[in-house]
């Protein structure tokens, strides 16, 4: 009986706070645009009973869904969102390793000092970080005005608006979800091992490269999925930070929901998004279960 | 015992007069009001007054159409304001319940019945233009002193936004607005919902879009105010707060704003009360109020935007209504034209243009 | 105990011709304030199996860890064949290292921690191959090549790590407490097998351990080491019939230390003093000692006699009553309370059945020994 409880729980929160969800933007995208209040048809008309409920269902089609297949703005949104969030999870990775290193390097007693460092920027809202980085990139920002006095540039760069900035932006909102499980990795990493390593003939390059970077690997893959997986579909950043040329399937989704009022076609958007988010977040499952199966 | 009865009678008071205590939501766009104005509103009336702000008329819109945005008082522009009042967002005003309204300016209700006919559901609260805002000093050292600072050849004509490019310039992400200013410009009806005539625009704007820094609504008026931009296309009252923002930093950018001699677009915010609103009795008196010529005077002189409320007039400070940037004289007020919500086809290919012209896809 | 060893007559440490493989000299080793190895000097031979005694913190993880070079020392020099090492990295150095955690490396199977080395050096496919086989079949591993560490026993795993580190051939193979995760049991067979192995070779090992029966058990010298400093360096059997120092002779098996003033009988005996209403004791002495200087004589248990009556004759008799007895199977302890209070261990074989056993709790006792039984120390 208390078994069954707590199984149920898990289960009864995926259903309440994914699977409902999914149910009702899933329905919306699989119904056309009105001007009502809400703004599609059909709605579910209880009252009616199970009639109702075929003439509910009898209205619902794919329509939606072919239409993304028709405006190339759509595939080409969903294929620049996976470049961006690709290439930002690789500067990630390479910003994020040698500072998790570095951590897991560090004399024990300074080391939760460095966590605390790590984690600190999270006690601060996310928008007003962002907001601090238009500060910092603009034309006459810190960076620009640094950069000129030092006389490393003649002329301000043009960074803020451009995809350079999004990258940064990234980058430094996600670094946190890169360097924490690298740590970890790196942290549980038994010392003797890189000496053994060098011990039978590793210089300490080779010596990183094969053992150190295979050793922590579950954590860059951990770290890597916690950063692509919301970049993908991220929409503050390249709003704040991007030009009008970045293109993500956030931006699309807003203009679809915002502009057009279609909620339908935003669904179906979302619907899309969601299943294309399927095929990573089951990889990373599949890793997780693979490690948690190497640790027994 | 004895206790426990005394300290749920309490809560019960409590809970009572909670209950009992009147308010009014009211949902405006940012930095929309002077905020005395609403601590006398409260003292007045007796009402609690809850002050919501939103940025972007989707955004207000959205929430109209989920329905339930527990609002008493909202304010679109005209064109949301037909549309919503199309999906049955807004109920009818009781005119009974607003003396106030003898107030209003009959040459702004003439143009606004186009979005709300016979103005059954909304009372004007403010009105603009869309037009361009300048940073004379940078604009003239780029493009000379005889720079067209008041046409829309500045920043629709190629060889002017390449030079204006190195200073920066912004664009309304507003395609509604956009767009039929790029149909004036052309001589075609701005207000246009055919969509070979809407396309028309496309080769116009394609040609100067690389030259333009960012599409935004709202950045404008800081990057404006600090020097890092040098035009953009905004709207009157923002650019005037960059204007006077400039002035206090004393940073020695001047800011200027024209509406375009070619003809600029004429906007209505609009209040209405939701179908929905829990309290449409106290949306009345807080409409009630701001009707009050008083009260409207002291909103535009503190916000910089022209009103609809003609007993106001005696009331504005020189600065605002002798300033032709705010209420535009005779001339310019028969060039303003407006313009009504596409239809939801039409929508899409507004908008699917505007992403076009963004990103290039 | 050490008979194998001192029943050959590999003995190279006697020669004065002999080159030795390594050579410590005046090597002194600081971290921060704290000195782990203070002006020490040692020489460790060809194929010896040389091991490092102590308690923890005595610096002999300290000396095998700059025989491997992951530290360097602060001051002197240390030679392998005849070369400086100092500022030679690990991954340069002709010598390979044992990890007490074994340091196996989780991602790769059996094989491939034991071919990493090799691969290291770029060695050809077919010979590395069959140096892998070779490695597998000195360990007996053969059947495990494909699994990964955590998938076989503690006891497999040591070999990994024993192949691993001899895969690469070294001059000189280090082996930090290699048995120390092993059960009694199977670190007893495990012993054997590694003196198989290194007399297979012909490697030089050195052996790092704090279990003096180990040190005793494969090595054929024993250094004895204390705060940084080299107690006694000898072979196992000296080490424990002739310690050096009352800390070498408490520190391996038991020992009874009677203090007592010395005073010279002639030749090398010498009448101990030792205390208030007890006959004086007599033992015999290689150095000598001025009369009334403080000796400490050093007797193992089991020279011990225990009887029930006074014995006949004897150098040594005290008489007492049996306080505890140890029973550990094959021997038995008895600890003998003196009147005045001194605790005196003694040990006999058990060649009865225990139910016929000679002693029981307080009966008195005779306990008895030699002149020659004990060794006299000055400190």
């Amino acid at each position: 009986m208390r078994r069954a409880v707590l199984i149920a729980i898990p289960y009864a929160w995926l259903l309440a706070l994914f699977l409902v969800p999914f149910g009702i933007v899933l329905k919306i995208s699989l119904s056309d645009t009105a001007i009502a209040i809400p703004p599609y048809v059909p709605t579910l008309d209880l009252a009616e009973g199970w009639a109702g409920f075929r003439a509910f269902l009898s209205e619902l089609d794919f329509e939606n869904f072919v239409w993304l297949t028709e405006d190339d703005l759509y595939w080409k949104a969903y294929l620049s969102s996976l470049k961006i969030a690709l290439i930002s999870t690789i500067f990630t990775l390479l910003v994020g390793y040698p500072m998790a290193y570095g951590m897991a390097r560090a004399p024990e007693e300074w080391r939760p000092t460095l966590m605390m460092l790590v984690i600190l920027p999270f006690w601060t809202s996310f928008l007003i970080r962002v907001y601090a980085w238009m500060g910092i990139l603009s034309n006459e920002g810190f960076l620009n005005q640094a950069l000129l006095w030092l006389g490393v540039i003649g002329e301000p760069l043009a960074l803020l608006n451009t995809n350079t900035a999004v990258y940064i932006g990234i980058v430094y909102t996600y670094l946190p979800f890169m360097i924490l499980p690298i740590y970890a990795a790196l942290d549980r990493l038994d010392g003797s091992l890189i000496e053994a390593a060098e011990d039978l003939g590793c210089s300490r390059l080779q010596a990183f490269w094969l053992v150190t970077i295979p050793l922590s690997r579950p954590g860059i893959i951990a770290g890597s999925f916690l950063v692509f997986i919301p970049v993908l579909g991220e929409f503050v950043i390249p709003s704040l930070l991007g030009g009008s040329g970045t293109l993500m399937i956030g931006k699309v989704l807003w203009e679809e929901f915002f502009s057009n009022r279609d909620w339908p076609v935003a669904s179906a958007v979302a619907v899309v998004l969601l299943l294309i988010l399927v095929i990573p977040i089951v990889l990373f499952q599949r890793n997780q279960q693979k490690q948690a199966e190497a640790e027994q | 015992m004895k206790f426990k009865t005394l300290t749920l009678t309490a809560v019960m008071a409590l809970a009572t007069s909670a209950a009992f205590a009147e308010e009014v939501r009211v949902y405006n766009w940012s930095d929309y009001i002077d905020e005395e104005l609403l601590t006398k509103f409260e003292e007045e009336t007796g009402i609690n007054l809850i002050y919501d702000v939103f940025d972007s008329n989707e955004v207000l819109e959205t929430k109209m159409l989920a329905g339930g945005s527990g609002y008493d008082v909202v304010v679109p522009s005209g064109t949301f304001l037909q549309r919503q009042i199309q999906a049955g967002a807004f109920q009818k005003l009781d005119m009974s319940k607003l003396p106030n309204a003898v107030n209003l300016w009959d040459v702004i209700q003439d143009r606004t019945s186009g979005y709300d006919p016979e103005n059954a559901y909304s009372i004007n609260y403010m009105w603009g233009t869309t037009g361009l805002g300048v940073n004379v000093g940078k604009v003239k050292e780029v493009l000379g002193d005889d720079a067209p600072m008041g046409s829309m050849d500045l920043v629709l004509k190629p060889e002017n936004m390449e030079k204006l490019a190195s200073c920066g310039v912004h664009f309304l992400d507003a395609p509604s607005e956009m767009i039929p200013m790029v149909l004036q410009y052309l001589g075609e009806d701005p207000d246009s919902h055919d969509k070979d005539v809407i396309a028309k625009a496309e080769p116009i704007l394609a040609a100067v879009r690389p030259h333009i820094q960012k599409f935004h609504s709202s950045e404008y008026i800081n990057a404006l105010a600090n020097g890092d931009i040098c035009v953009a296309v905004g709207w009157s009252g923002d650019i005037l707060q960059a204007r006077d923002r400039a002035a206090e930093a004393e940073n020695g950018v001047e800011i200027a704003y024209n509406a375009f001699s070619q003809g600029s677009l004429m906007w209505f915010d609009q209040m209405a009360i939701p179908a929905d609103a829990p309290n449409p009795d106290a949306a009345h008196k807080f409409l009630n109020f701001i009707l009050d010529a008083e009260n409207m005077a002291a909103a535009s002189n503190y916000v910089y935007y022209a009103n609809g409320n003609k007993a106001s007039q005696p009331l504005l400070e020189s600065d605002v209504i002798d300033d032709p940037a705010i209420y535009p004289d005779e001339a310019t007020m028969q060039n303003l034209y407006i313009t009504t919500p596409y239809p939801a086809k039409t929508q899409r290919v507004v908008t699917r243009l505007w992403t076009k012209i963004k990103s290039g896809t | 105990m050490g008979d194998i060893v001192s029943s050959t007559v590999f003995e190279p440490w006697t020669d004065p011709q002999a080159e030795p493989l390594i050579r410590f000299r005046n090597v002194t080793k600081r971290f921060g304030s704290f000195t782990a190895i203070d002006d020490l000097t040692l020489d460790i031979y060809e194929k010896e199996f040389f091991a490092l005694l102590g308690p923890s913190g005595c610096g002999k993880t300290t000396m095998m860890r700059m025989l491997a070079g992951f530290e360097n020392p602060t001051e002197g020099s240390i030679e392998l064949a005849g070369r400086d090492i100092a500022n030679v990295p690990p991954n340069k150095r002709a010598v390979n290292m044992m990890f007490q955690s074994y340091a196996l490396f989780p991602h790769l199977n059996i094989w491939d921690n034991i071919a990493f080395g090799l691969r290291r050096d770029k060695m050809p496919k077919v010979d590395l191959e069959a140096r892998v086989e070779e490695m597998l079949k000195l360990t007996r591993l053969e059947k495990f090549a494909k699994r990964k560490p955590h998938q076989i026993s503690g006891g497999q795993r040591q070999r990994v790590a024993l192949a691993r580190s001899l895969a690469k051939a070294p001059k000189l193979l280090l082996l930090d407490e290699p048995l120390g995760a092993l059960d009694k049991k199977l670190r007893q067979d495990t012993q054997f097998e590694l003196m198989d192995i290194q007399e297979k070779t012909g490697t030089t090992f050195v052996i790092v351990t704090h279990d003096q029966e180990e040190a005793m058990t494969v090595a054929s010298r024993v250094a004895v080491m204390d705060e940084g400093h080299l107690m006694q360096v000898a072979t196992p059997d000296r080490i424990y019939e002739n310690p050096e120092s009352v800390y070498v002779a408490d520190f391996i098996g038991d020992v009874n230390i009677i203090q007592g003033r010395a005073s010279a009988v002639g030749g090398e005996t010498y009448s101990i003093d030792w205390a208030e209403g007890q006959g004086q004791l007599t033992a015999t002495s290689a150095t000598s000692f001025d009369n009334g200087q403080t000796c400490h004589l050093a007797i193992r248990p089991e020279k011990v006699t225990i009887t029930a009556d006074r014995p006949e004759v004897a150098d040594n008799v005290v008489q007492g009553r049996v306080h505890d007895i140890a029973y550990l199977g094959n021997l038995s302890t008895y600890h003998v309370e003196l009147p005045n209070g001194t605790i005196i261990k003694a040990q006999t074989a058990n060649t009865r059945r225990i139910s016929r056993r000679s002693f029981t709790w307080e009966d008195p006792v005779w306990l008895s020994w030699t002149a020659t039984a004990g060794v006299l120390l000055a400190n």
